[in-house]
């Protein structure tokens, strides 16, 4: 799994690189330090060090927690929250967020559950969208609040 | 005299009824953040700075100031009771803390933490006081070198102290400087790496990259090592103690401790990147090396607890120093702090003292007020917030991923930015796991755009030339304690892995 996540970030430097060196330019038309001169150097260390920790770390093996399969199905709660909350709006989302949340990790208290996935959402949204009056997304069934 | 006027201005801004409410909010915010752990002051810093949006900005960065300093008090109670540091800056007051409420004798170690956080945290606020102003007027000759040296210093001292892979270190900050890059070229004009994307031209945001990094990646960490599970069983009931008040000998034995830890955790804060976990770290080791009885440490020894606490709340009253008289912060919760300054048309640096003296100084008046309100809530309030740690975390976290979602896609409405949360949540997580810094990333990316600036600046004064940043006295100077500070860090670390080994 490092291996892995040194890859990712070895190819996302690869390709930022990449482009440093083929889209911006090193000197500006005035002859000064261009847009390119920066990301360059940012560019090659990035992609010269993980190289080079990918090779010295590459044998490096953790054991995985027992608790990766629970981390995994918070991940993808959270993941569904942000997918939903521009079609079901601000609320209706923390609503089922919460309730699908606790539902899996607060398991055999469903009343307490439930009670705590219509309170917390409500207070949330009285706090931001009433009192802050911030932005919250609406959904496809707007609340008249 | 000038000092003492501006005080007095500071004060006269600071008791206003609705900021000295907001200073309220905010420590009571700050010690629920301290005592949750996995869960830091930079990330709720960002989730509440959409929520001061409708305030005056003097209250918003007392409010947000008073969560920053008042998370390091908390932190400690969860060290004491639980073993379990809520903060990272109170993981040495585990070392001794806990063994004493084993022995009996939590309610004096509560007290004797809420005594040395307030003197650490009061004695850092008068040096800011009497010092600042002449580190203004320093700084204010400070050209593109020095600010260039300055920032290098910063994530390279934060590297190197807090431990782990150096090159893990390095790699998280070039990622930073990465996402700086994004965006328009400020002296072009160009667009780099935007790939024609609208929401890309204004740059990466680093609000939903600071939530997602400290607030999701450290909920998924807890989660996988299993907080959810483990809960608030082992805690130690301080009620049934016969004793909850510490002795007079408790101050008597820890009077040195109280000031040796206060000065020492000052100094590490003023220094960028160093920071309130390194002070209260090389405060322990202090104490121990000073004290005559060595072989206490680690088993309930007073001055283990009390010099450490002075040394972490001591060296955040000193990470202000940096940030307003440089506009450079030394973490992820100050770098979040500058952000908000430049939220509200704020430009930390050499002139913000001079040039809008009732916000500098509201700010440090502000301090004084709330390590008082601090110092109240410890040693009164200490029931209500046993009670929070209590609470499951299996509970605790979805409501927090929760409030994580709903602040990121607050601050401008904007579902690009709330999955930009989320990716950074994913990619914090992976990097706590296998040792990065993410708060090397975070700082990289605020203090990113400064340092290519300085950079382009300093190379076109000198033509090209490397030697401007050794031939200007003052960059010489910060080079100088640059590599002193690294040089402590490194042997510091070799001592460390001899013992362990």
């Amino acid at each position: 799994m490092r291996a892995g996540f040194l890859v990712a970030i070895l190819l996302v430097a690869a390709g930022y690189t990449w482009l440093a060196f083929t889209d911006l330019s090193y000197l500006s038309s005035a002859g000064r330090l261009g847009p390119g001169f920066f990301p360059r150097i940012i560019g090659v260390c990035l992609v010269a060090l993980c190289a080079h920790s990918l090779y010295a770390d590459f044998r490096l093996r953790e054991a995985l927690s027992a608790h990766w399969r629970t981390t995994l199905v918070v991940a993808a709660f959270s993941a569904a929250f942000v997918a939903v909350l521009d079609l079901l709006g601000g609320l209706l989302s923390m609503v089922a967020f919460l309730g699908a949340a606790l539902a899996y990790l607060n398991r055999g208290r469903p009343l307490q559950n439930a009670a705590l996935a219509v309170i917390l959402p409500v207070c949330v949204y009285l706090l931001f969208k009433v009192w802050l009056n911030a932005a919250l997304p609406r959904g496809i069934l707007p609340l008249p609040l | 005299m000038d000092v003492f006027a501006n005080l007095l201005l500071g004060l006269s801004v600071a008791v206003s009824p609705a900021n000295l409410a907001y200073l309220f909010i905010g420590v009571m915010v700050g010690m629920v953040v301290g005592i949750i752990p996995g869960f830091g002051p930079a990330a709720a810093l960002a989730i509440l700075l959409p929520v001061t949006f409708g305030m005056n900005p003097n209250g918003a960065v007392i409010m947000l100031a008073a969560i920053y300093y008042g998370a390091q008090y908390g932190g400690t109670i969860t060290s004491i009771l639980l073993n379990t540091p809520g903060e990272s800056s109170s993981v040495a007051s585990t070392f001794d803390g806990y063994p004493l409420a084993q022995q009996g004798r939590a309610g004096p170690a509560l007290v004797m933490q809420a005594v040395a956080s307030f003197v650490g945290g009061t004695l850092g606020v008068v040096l800011i006081t009497l010092l600042a102003p002449a580190f203004a007027q320093v700084t204010r000759s400070f050209g593109p070198p020095e600010f260039f040296v300055l920032v290098m210093m910063g994530l390279s001292t934060l590297i190197v102290m807090v431990g782990g892979n150096w090159r893990y270190g390095v790699i998280s900050a070039l990622i930073g400087f990465a996402l700086g890059t994004v965006g328009v070229d400020l002296e072009t004009g160009q667009t780099r790496f935007t790939f024609r994307s609208a929401e890309l031209i204004g740059g990466i945001d680093f609000i939903p990259i600071a939530i997602g990094l400290f607030g999701l990646g450290e909920l998924y960490y807890a989660f996988y090592t299993g907080m959810h599970v483990s809960g608030s069983g082992g805690i130690v009931q301080y009620q049934k103690e016969k004793r909850f008040w510490p002795q007079l000998r408790d101050f008597a034995e820890t009077r040195f401790a109280l000031l040796r830890g206060s000065l020492l955790g000052f100094v590490i804060g003023v220094i960028p990147g160093a920071g309130a976990t390194i002070a209260s770290l090389m405060s322990y080791s202090l104490e121990k090396s000073a004290s005559k009885t060595p072989e206490k440490f680690g088993k309930g020894a007073m001055a283990g607890l009390v010099g450490p606490e002075a040394a972490n709340n001591a060296a955040s009253s000193g990470a202000m120093v940096p940030l307003l008289t440089l506009g450079i912060p030394g973490s992820a919760s100050t770098a979040v702090l500058l952000a908000a300054f430049v939220l509200w048309g704020l430009t930390p640096g050499p002139l913000l003292m001079a040039q809008k003296p009732e916000f500098a100084w509201g700010l440090i008046a502000s301090m004084y007020l709330g390590n008082v309100a601090l110092l109240a809530l410890n040693v009164f309030a200490i029931p209500l917030f046993v009670q929070m740690i209590k609470l499951p975390y299996r509970i605790l976290a979805p409501a927090v991923i929760l409030v994580c979602t709903i602040g990121t896609y607050s601050v401008s409405g904007s579902i690009v930015e709330t999955w930009l949360m989320f990716g950074a949540g994913l990619v914090g997580f992976f990097m706590k796991l296998y040792g990065f810094s993410p708060a090397a990333l975070v700082l990289a990316l605020v203090l990113g755009p400064l340092a290519e600036q300085s950079l382009r600046q300093s190379l076109t004064i000198s033509r090209g030339s490397l030697m401007i940043f050794v031939e200007r006295p003052m960059s010489l100077w910060i080079l100088g304690i640059t590599a002193a500070v690294l040089a402590a860090g490194i042997l510091m670390r070799r001592a460390g892995a001899q013992r362990s080994s």
